[in-house]
């Protein structure tokens, strides 16, 4: 049962920010958990959550949760950047981030740390053009300060093939 | 493929602590840690030395590392020493060969070189045991305008602000809304704030003087400036005034001055602090509050900084926030 003080707060999901904010809302963090429900369902009013991660089964509270709100959950299964075919599975995740149909979507994995950072830091590097060692710090910040040499250097020679609807494109997209 | 390394190691922070570095080399601490790599190198460097030297039986005594120039001279004449061992000799070979190293490392930026950069050094030193007096001052907390204004020369020197890609400040988030967070906007910079944010304002949490290009960017762009001079929390001696972060906090929760960039030095301290109050106002636990707090502030998170948000008395600035329909905020 929750405490006196949990009540009235809101508790985001580990690792939450806000990724983009402009006329779409783009959010990143780790797994929501039960306690973090209020926030989502209260502040978010989210659209679409993109999991990108490792669990192939939905904690059944969560999937109820997703339901009940009627948030669409789109599953991107991801170990680490070293997977095989996972250039095919961020164009995946790309394709929903570039599509203003979707949004506000929550971008998650289990910590918000790695697979986030990269999938954010590639969002940075191909869709807005920050500098590489932006991206990097950026990447560094949530990760808790632990640079995974791999994970950055597969931000930096990642090339999308994806093909897309410009009329869909969110603003903050500069090609 | 090998990325160049000045930029595996850039745009993060030291994960030294910078604070044992000014025991040896007081002035170069307070340079960019945007150096940090350089620094890194210098400093792991300068340890060996001081490793090789410790290991060779007390030839000479080191004061602080401080004095290089005595360092070397010492250098130079111990190694002419008949009286040495030959595996000693090897040794000092080594020495002076990492000791040579050291010096080019501190030396290749050329403006350090400069009287006038030196004389700087020199007047920010006795400043700095001027402050000694008082309270520790984390170099953090410290904004140094010589040392921003030669890297903005630097920057324009070099010629690359034609740049396709552009570059956030360091430390930079989404707060909330148009609400934004970063360390002390550089040149490279301005175009980020004014193309990609719209900034409408930028409110900083220096006390310092802001310094005249940045003024001059921010007049051709439109972007006003607010200025809430505060201290950072000097543990355990100075605090931040509840009255100063509400005044902060109505600056940045009025939509008239948004979009608006929040900016200390580093942005981490007195930033996080504000950002903090803001989760407050958005009603987070204070648990995921400190989590951000921590995130920004690594490796240097003080408890009085988060003490300080879970003290900061609200009323007022809810009063405020709640006549002027500011609340809640709107992501």
């Amino acid at each position: 049962m929750p405490g006196p003080h949990t009540i009235n707060k809101y508790i985001p999901p580990l690792n939450f920010s806000p990724v983009i904010s402009t006329e779409v809302s783009l959010y990143r963090s780790g797994y929501p958990m039960a306690i973090n429900y209020s926030f989502i369902v209260d502040q978010l009013h989210l659209k679409t959550v993109v999991y990108i991660g490792d669990k192939a089964d939905l904690l059944p509270e969560y999937a109820s949760f997703l339901e009940r709100e009627q948030i669409t959950f789109v599953h991107i299964p991801m170990d680490s950047c070293r997977d095989e075919g996972i250039n095919e599975r961020i164009d995946e995740v790309l394709r929903m981030i570039v599509n203003v149909d979707n949004y506000p979507m929550l971008l998650h994995s289990n910590k918000g740390k790695h697979r986030v950072g990269i999938v954010v830091g590639i969002v940075r590097k191909i869709l807005q053009g920050w500098s590489i060692a932006s991206i990097y710090q950026e990447y560094g910040l949530f990760s808790g300060g632990m640079k995974d040499e791999t994970d950055l250097e597969f931000i930096t020679m990642f090339v999308s093939h994806l093909e897309t609807y410009k009329d869909k494109l969110p603003k903050f997209v500069r090609m | 493929m090998t990325l160049p390394k000045d930029i595996k190691n850039s745009g993060s922070s030291s994960p030294h602590d910078t604070r044992n570095y000014t025991n040896h080399n007081g002035e170069e601490s307070k340079e960019s840690e945007e150096n940090s790599g350089r620094l890194d190198e210098i400093i792991k460097r300068e340890n060996d030395i001081i490793q090789l030297i410790r290991q060779g039986d007390d030839i000479m005594t080191l004061n602080d590392g401080a004095d290089n120039e005595d360092f070397g001279t010492a250098l130079q004449a111990s190694r002419h020493n008949s009286n040495m061992s030959p595996r000693r000799i090897n040794d000092m070979d080594l020495l002076q060969d990492r000791f040579d190293d050291v010096i080019r490392l501190f030396h290749n930026d050329e403006s350090a070189r400069s009287p006038e950069k030196l004389a700087q050094r020199s007047r920010r030193q006795s400043v700095d045991e001027g402050n000694k007096n008082t309270a520790e001052e984390d170099i953090d907390d410290k904004f140094v305008l010589e040392d921003h204004q030669s890297r903005s020369k630097e920057f324009y020197d070099n010629d690359i602000h034609d740049l396709k890609e552009v570059i956030p400040p360091e430390n930079f988030s989404h707060v909330v809304g148009d609400i934004y967070r970063s360390s002390f906007p550089r040149v490279e910079n301005f175009d980020f704030l004014v193309k990609r944010l719209k900034l409408k304002s930028i409110l900083v949490l220096i006390p310092e003087e802001y310094p005249a290009e940045n003024l001059e960017f921010m007049e051709k762009a439109g972007i006003k400036l607010f200025q809430v001079g505060m201290s950072g929390n000097k543990e355990p001696f100075v605090n931040i005034p509840s009255d100063l972060l509400t005044k902060a906090l109505e600056t940045v929760l009025d939509p008239q001055n948004q979009p608006i960039l929040i900016h200390c030095n580093r942005g981490k301290h007195r930033t996080g602090c504000l950002i903090g109050c803001i989760r407050k106002l958005q009603n987070w636990s204070l648990t995921m509050i400190f989590d951000e707090y921590r995130r920004f502030a690594f490796p240097k998170a003080r408890a009085l900084d988060q003490q300080f948000i879970e003290m900061y008395d609200d009323r007022e600035i809810k009063q405020v926030a709640s006549a002027n329909n500011w609340l809640p905020l709107q992501w």
